[in-house]
């Protein structure tokens, strides 16, 4: 009988799903679901909601192996009760927060092999370029956005208000914030939220799997457009991009607390993006904030009727 | 020229100037009166109580008078460096260069607690979307805007990747107004792997070679603005000697440290000894003078040791403070509360230590770059905490939260147990934010309860 195939877990965008397929392993990217009792992480003041049901979610899944990031202060640092407070192997992938050098290109390349080097120890196979190139055009290991398993709810055929959903990423409980905009009126054209699909690499470039899959993997990632990037300019062109291609009207920002990142940029996004921004703050309870959640919704949508 | 050791209010410290300056006390150019700077808004200087020595004197007015040593220097031709997120890096490279000076924005973060919230730097953040959920630290943005605090730089540097949250999206706000930063990356340490060629960092941690040449090639990049700016090379030689006048500031710090924390009566105060282990950070906008002023702190804390007088009663808990302190006040009230400093770890032990003189300059200061106890895991800081505290012999451990600093939700979680396995030592953790006077009463009642279980466990 065969061994069933291990699981790696992850949540940040710059961890490519084919590179944990392609060393024969399952890559599962957990959009947590914030659960009673801390195993890991306490929730205590200051601590990112999101950070502390990854860190929670991810110690009670029973993977084969953990991938944590640096992307943010409050993941790097979680990372270290994980490997503190459970056995499961963990990993810390370190993304470069500058992007600009050839350095800094480098070091993420660098990660990635060395991200390698992890998963063959957890029994992964270290792949040829054949196994990447088949992984990376694999539609099967495409990374999944948290919209795409309610890509066909919605009020097509009616009229509605276009609007875009920018922010970090989303847990599973946050979806609610696009029925209340669909039953405000509205719809999500755009989901620029990291778990969206501003959190997913460009289409990958055949011509370069063939040359150098990894290289081209690399890149593709690494072009990721955040928050946290320094200096993060490219994040607004791709917003700038997209919200011209999806005729946004409107923007609802979303941010948890004690994200700094994302919580700083609300402010210099309403100075930029000349349309209407509406900013929510969650601390991770989708149950207990609904209500007020609901008003300030419909009210914004209102305001651009 | 100084009677026995005491702790002073600002009010008696003018009295006694007049008296040091009759007898015959001379002073450098900064030199003056404390009471002076109230009249320049630092109204939390009537609320301190300060250290009764002309050395403790010249390090306060040393403090308090950089912005017109930035003005002097910005005068006289020089260039200003403003080197952001950077505990002791980029500032030994400047100033290898003579005709630039650098200094550390970030320092603003202690504004709203001299000024007592007077300067509205904060309300200027919070009308630019940093709020209360960020580190005090945002009110440099207001000092930016305003101009008020420290000149505008001809260079900002900001060192973001394995950073706090907190300041690398503060320095992305100020980028978003206007001002150019040289980022540059320093990469969060790791050890070596199997295969992989370790190098053992200042301080004792480790890291591969590989992260020591990325960080060395981030710092050529630094070093290539730097050399635009002065109009002249930086070269191995001047960086050596750069280096040298930081080791000579460290040696100086290390040897008071050690005095201070171990010396059976405390022989300079926590107030005193916080300010001086800043200078090892940014050397205040004057290298040369930093060590003199840490020579003349030295000279008195050797004085007292020798004659046997400190302050604070000979059976104060000897407490491990970990990170600094917003509002300087609770340095006081550790003492008020019956606990004396013996250890600490502001968040720079590594620039404390000494610089590496037998390997290239370059590859020292990556090294040191990379020996930050903030770039690496908690748990090698919660190491280097639990070395250190044997070393001085603390006894209990205060983890002080900074209000929304990214790094602070965790690692209590983190340097807590550890230092309560390994050590067997009670830990408590406080907040203490920019301005404590509301929240004293409660701060107060948990120093004495930390003091109360020290001395407790001295009679069991």
């Amino acid at each position: 009988m065969m061994e069933p195939i291990r699981t790696i877990v992850y949540t940040c965008p710059y961890v490519p799903a084919e590179w944990i397929a392609a060393h024969g392993l399952q890559p599962r990217r957990l959009i947590p679901l914030p659960t009673e009792g801390a195993s890991v992480a306490p929730r205590v003041e200051g601590l990112c909601p999101y950070a502390c049901a990854f860190v929670n979610d991810a110690a009670s899944e029973g993977a084969g192996g953990i991938v944590v990031t640096t992307l943010c202060d409050q993941m790097r640092r979680a990372y270290d009760l994980l490997v503190r407070g459970i056995d499961t192997p963990a990993f810390l992938l370190n993304v470069p927060k500058t992007w600009q050098t050839v350095a800094a290109q480098r070091l993420y390349q660098d990660e990635l092999k060395r991200l390698g080097r992890f998963l063959v120890r957890l029994g992964g196979r270290t792949p040829t370029h054949d196994d990447l190139a088949k992984a990376m055009t694999d539609v099967g290991c495409a990374v999944h956005t948290i919209r795409s398993i309610r890509e066909d709810s919605g009020v097509h055929g009616t009229p509605y208000i276009p609007i875009a959903v920018v922010g970090g990423p989303l847990m599973q409980r946050d979806l609610v914030l696009f029925d209340l905009i669909e039953e405000s009126g509205g719809r999500v054209v755009l989901d620029a939220t990291e778990t969206g699909l501003r959190g997913q690499p460009r289409a990958f470039d055949r011509r370069r799997i063939a040359e150098d899959p990894l290289i081209e993997l690399a890149d593709a990632y690494f072009g990721i457009p955040d928050a946290s990037r320094r200096p993060n300019s490219e994040l607004y062109a791709w917003l700038r991009k997209e919200l011209a291609r999806t005729s946004a009207k409107g923007i609802v920002f979303h941010h948890y607390l004690w994200c700094d990142a994302w919580r700083a940029e609300l402010a210099r996004l309403k100075e930029w993006v000349g349309m209407p921004v509406l900013g929510i703050d969650s601390d991770g309870n989708g149950e207990t904030n609904i209500a007020r959640l609901r008003t300030r919704i419909r009210a914004f949508l209102e305001m651009l009727q | 020229m100084t009677v026995g050791p005491r702790q002073i209010s600002l009010e008696q410290w003018d009295r006694e100037y007049a008296r040091l300056r009759t007898a015959g006390m001379t002073e450098p150019v900064y030199g003056g009166p404390l009471g002076r700077h109230v009249a320049d808004g630092d109204t939390r200087l009537l609320k301190l109580r300060y250290d009764n020595s002309p050395a403790a004197l010249r390090l306060w007015n040393f403090l308090l008078s950089e912005e017109d040593r930035l003005r002097a220097a910005r005068a006289s031709g020089r260039k200003l460096v403003g080197a952001m997120k950077d505990l002791g890096t980029v500032p030994v490279m400047a100033y290898s260069l003579d005709n630039l000076v650098a200094f550390y924005p970030d320092g603003a973060w202690w504004i709203p607690c001299v000024m007592e919230l007077n300067t509205g730097l904060l309300q200027i953040a919070d009308s630019l979307g940093i709020d209360e959920s960020f580190c005090p630290v945002r009110a440099m943005l207001g000092a930016f805007v305003t101009e008020a605090h420290f000149p505008l730089p001809d260079l900002l540097t900001c060192s973001v990747g394995a950073t706090c949250d907190d300041f690398s999206a503060i320095a992305q706000r100020l980028n978003g107004l206007g001002h150019a930063i040289l980022w540059w990356e320093i990469p969060h340490r790791r050890q070596a792997e199997p295969g992989e060629q370790a190098v053992t960092l200042p301080g004792g941690f480790e890291a591969p070679r590989s992260q020591v040449e990325f960080v060395k090639s981030e710092l050529l990049r630094v070093g290539g603005a730097l050399e635009e700016l002065a109009g002249r090379p930086l070269g191995d030689g001047a960086l050596a000697a750069g280096i040298a006048k930081a080791n000579h500031a460290r040696k100086l710090l290390d040897r008071l440290r050690y005095l201070a924390f171990t010396a059976p009566l405390c022989p300079m105060p926590a107030l005193e000894m916080l300010i001086a282990e800043m200078f090892a950070v940014h050397f205040c906008s004057d290298q040369d003078e930093t060590i003199l002023v840490l020579a003349d702190l030295l000279a008195e804390v050797e004085r007292r040791v020798a004659a046997g007088v400190g302050h604070l009663s000979a059976d104060a808990a000897r407490i491990f403070w970990v990170n600094p302190v917003a509002d300087l006040q609770a340095m006081n009230l550790l003492e008020d509360c019956g606990g004396r400093i013996c250890g600490t770890e502001y968040l720079f032990a590594h620039a404390l230590d000494p610089i590496p003189t037998a390997i290239p300059p370059m590859e020292a200061l990556a090294q040191m770059a990379l020996a930050d106890p903030m770039v690496g895991s908690s748990l090698d800081r919660a190491a280097r905490i639990v070395g250190d505290i044997r070393r001085f012999g603390a006894e209990a451990v205060i983890v002080s939260r900074i209000p929304g600093a990214s790094h602070c939700a965790l690692e209590g979680e983190i340097i807590g147990p550890i230092v309560r396995e390994e050590c067997g030592l009670p830990v408590l953790e406080v907040e203490v934010p920019s301005i404590t006077d509301a929240t004293q009463a409660t701060l107060c009642t948990r120093l004495e309860a930390l003091v109360e279980t020290v001395k407790d466990r001295r009679e069991r």
